[in-house]
């Protein structure tokens, strides 16, 4: 094991590198704080197993300064122990670690605060932590003040403050002594919208001047926004790094196959007689007695991507001989909206007579319903919509994750094409310069 | 005494990083700056005469012990202007409790810093340690102007002042290091160390004087000189008589008790660091 901290960070060489890194963690059932319990446990004998954890193994990663980093991952997956690493706080129980350059964390909410000092004493306190000098923090600090928003309450002690004011102070400090990395726990969750446009700006001016930054979010939207290369920690291990895209496609793809797992084996097959009338109804003579959701291939999901091709297939089984039934379904938001409602009447699909048992699908090209989580109902009626044979109402739920559409707002997409258009008259001549690349 | 010159060369590994650590510390200078500031800050904040009881605390207490005192002691150990004496014994024993039982909570009552941002840990007990130097200073306006009152003689040796207290300061460090670092892993060595330095404040010849030990006792058949040995075995012994020496009896001190007290404190200290710096790195998880 060994560690390195350069003081200084060398141009062109990485800012950081791990090689081979795990950190362990004893986990004392319990924790033998004080003398009496050593001295009882030494007579005892009872060797308390200490059960280990390894919040991370065997990670090797290299970061180059200019680089902005989203680690993305469950809860209790490793990253903040990572942050922890290379901000100094934990050191790795095996592997080697070089540090270069000067680091602001922002690990969590007030750290590095002293709760009695005014705002204006703990930014200069917070200063000397992250290596700067009384000097240069009198420049910068009306800034600061200026960036965190607080107003008069700048010289009331910190205890007193709001956990939003917190997150202004601490990353008003941050960046504003820029440093040659900056690491980002989630802690800005915190701070309203408004701030955290605010950071996310701050953020970029920080990246084009050539900063280097490490952010751990649960947004991915943000981590899009802002990171040239995404890791994805699960259990400790480095499952993918690279491209922000490929590395989310492949972290939502895993946790789509995960929840659908789960979702499938809690399913009770005798579920779909036993629903409630109040979700079930209708007179019986032709019963829906199966759903599937299938994808391309034909095999049953209940996840699915926005531009996914879907087929819903109805199975049902009739008494008896029915003429002109009408099967439709209806997709429902999990907040209520009501998206379409197609049937085979619409679709111009007429079942002269149904009898016994069958199929009926319903193919869907191309999905083009955005991320989330959708209803889906049943019904099968009759051809003057006087008599409903059977109805499921919102009984089946189904997820669309998002998919190669970059489309976030509404609930659907509408599949265009955005062009632009020379007026010859409106536009004036284009220059080379949009041609230069 | 030769084991102490095994400590700072024998982990011959160690050498460089307790040197790097030594310069981070450096570059870390102005951390300890404003952790002492704001550690005096936070302590007078809430108090209406504020640093003012940094002067009002030792006269009380000199007031106190005088009073209890002078019903106490028989003539035989009667001193000559014996406020005068108490001063200049109590204020730098005040100086080390505090110190010292300041700084064994530093680590652990800054567990928030500790645990969510990288600084030097050593920047906690070195300025819990010099947020009380400041004090021990300020108290040396009750001091002076106590001499001027009794009219006590001016020595040219005063100018060893400053060298005594830094010696008293690598001292209280040393020890705030070992003890600060003990309390992360066993928290009883707060409550340990409360009655352990009532019984050094006995032991130190604070509130009487070293006469009261005798020259010569017989102990199993030996004739031992207690007072000797009272010198030698506690440093903070030789370190008061130096300050009485100096300014309450004017004279020049010892010089071996000098040099002793100096090797001891410096022993004291780099043992200290490295016992610090070594398990320094498990403080993040342990709190």
């Amino acid at each position: 094991m060994s560690v390195i901290r350069n003081a200084k960070a060398t141009p062109g060489q990485p800012l950081i590198e791990l090689h081979h890194v795990s950190k362990r963690f004893a986990m004392h059932r319990e924790r033998h704080r004080s003398f009496q319990e050593s001295f009882i446990r030494i007579f005892r004998k009872s060797h308390t197993a200490q059960d280990e954890f390894w919040p991370l193994r065997d990670v090797s990663i290299t970061i180059y300064p200019g680089d902005c980093i989203g680690i993305i991952g469950r809860n209790g997956s490793g990253k903040s122990t990572l942050l922890k690493m290379i901000s100094g706080i934990l050191p790795p129980t095996s592997g080697d670690l070089t540090v270069s350059g000067r680091i602001s964390a922002l690990l969590e909410l007030g750290a590095g605060f002293h709760p009695d000092l005014t705002g204006r004493e703990n930014v200069y306190l917070n200063g000397s932590i992250y290596g700067i000098s009384r000097q240069k923090m009198s420049q910068i600090i009306d800034k600061i003040i200026d960036y965190a928003e607080l107003g008069d309450f700048i010289d009331t002690p910190i205890k007193h403050y709001s956990s939003g004011m917190y997150v202004r102070l601490g990353f008003a400090v941050a960046i504003h002594t820029e440093p040659d990395l900056m690491l980002v726990d989630e802690v800005l969750a915190v701070g309203d919208a408004a701030f955290q446009r605010k950071c996310m700006d701050s953020i970029q001016l920080y990246r084009r001047q050539g900063g280097t930054l490490l952010l751990v979010s649960h947004d991915l939207g943000a981590i899009q926004a802002i990171c040239n290369r995404v890791l994805w920690i699960e259990d400790g291990v480095i499952q993918a790094e690279g491209h922000p895209t490929d590395v989310m496609m492949s972290y939502q793809r895993y946790y789509a196959e995960l929840e659908e797992a789960r979702q499938l084996a809690h399913q009770d097959p005798q579920d779909d007689s036993e629903k409630s009338s109040k979700q079930r109804w209708g007179t019986g003579q032709i019963r829906v007695t199966k759903v599937e959701l299938c994808d391309a291939k034909g095999e049953a999901h209940i996840n699915f991507r926005t531009g996914d091709p879907m087929t819903v297939r109805l199975h049902y089984e009739a008494k008896g001989a029915i003429e002109e039934p009408i099967f439709g379904l209806a997709i429902h938001h999990q907040q209520g909206t009501h998206i379409c409602g197609p049937n085979t009447k619409f679709g111009g699909l007429t079942l002269p007579l149904v009898e016994g048992s069958g199929i009926i699908s319903y193919v869907i090209p191309s999905l083009a319903l955005l991320a989330g989580g959708y209803l889906l109902s049943i019904a099968v009626i009759n051809q003057n919509n006087t008599e409903t044979f059977d109805y499921h109402d919102r009984t089946i739920t189904f997820h669309v994750y998002p998919g190669d559409s970059q489309e976030q707002y509404g609930l659907v997409t509408l599949n265009g094409v955005w062009q632009r258009e020379f007026d010859p008259i409106l536009t004036p001549p284009v220059t080379e310069k949009y041609y230069a690349r | 005494m030769l084991a102490n010159h095994n400590i700072p060369t024998k982990p011959m590994r160690q050498t460089p990083v307790m040197f790097q650590r030594l310069q981070e510390l450096v570059r870390y200078r102005e951390l300890v700056r404003n952790l002492v500031v704001s550690e005096l800050k936070a302590r007078y904040k809430a108090s209406v005469l504020g640093f003012v009881w940094s002067l009002l605390n030792p006269l009380a207490m000199m007031l106190v012990f005088t009073v209890v005192f002078s019903f106490l002691l028989t003539d035989k150990n009667r001193v000559e202007k014996y406020p005068l004496f108490l001063l200049c014994g109590l204020l730098p024993w005040n100086y080390f409790t505090a110190a010292v039982m300041g700084s064994v909570q530093s680590v652990v009552g800054n567990a928030n810093l500790v645990k969510k941002v990288y600084f030097p840990r050593e920047a906690l007990p070195i300025a819990g340690v010099l947020a009380q130097l400041v004090n021990f200073l300020l108290a040396f306006i009750v001091l002076f102007a106590a001499l001027l009152i009794f009219r006590a003689h001016f020595s040219p040796w005063l100018w060893l002042l400053p060298l005594v207290i830094l010696i008293q300061t690598c001292f209280a460090l040393g020890i705030a290091f070992i003890l600060s670092t003990l309390n992360v892993f066993y928290r009883d060595t707060m409550m340990i160390m409360d009655v352990i330095m009532l019984a050094w404040f006995f032991l130190t010849p604070v509130v009487y004087s070293a006469e009261a030990f005798p020259r010569a006792y017989q102990l199993l058949g030996y004739i031992v000189d207690v007072r000797r040995w009272a010198y030698i075995l506690n440093p903070m012994a030789s370190l008061i008589n130096m300050y009485r020496d100096l300014l309450f009896l004017g004279s020049r001190t010892d010089l071996d008790f000098f040099l002793r007290t100096t090797i001891t404190a410096l022993v004291v200290l780099i043992f200290g660091y490295w016992f610090f710096i070594r398990y320094s790195d498990r403080f993040g998880e342990e709190l």
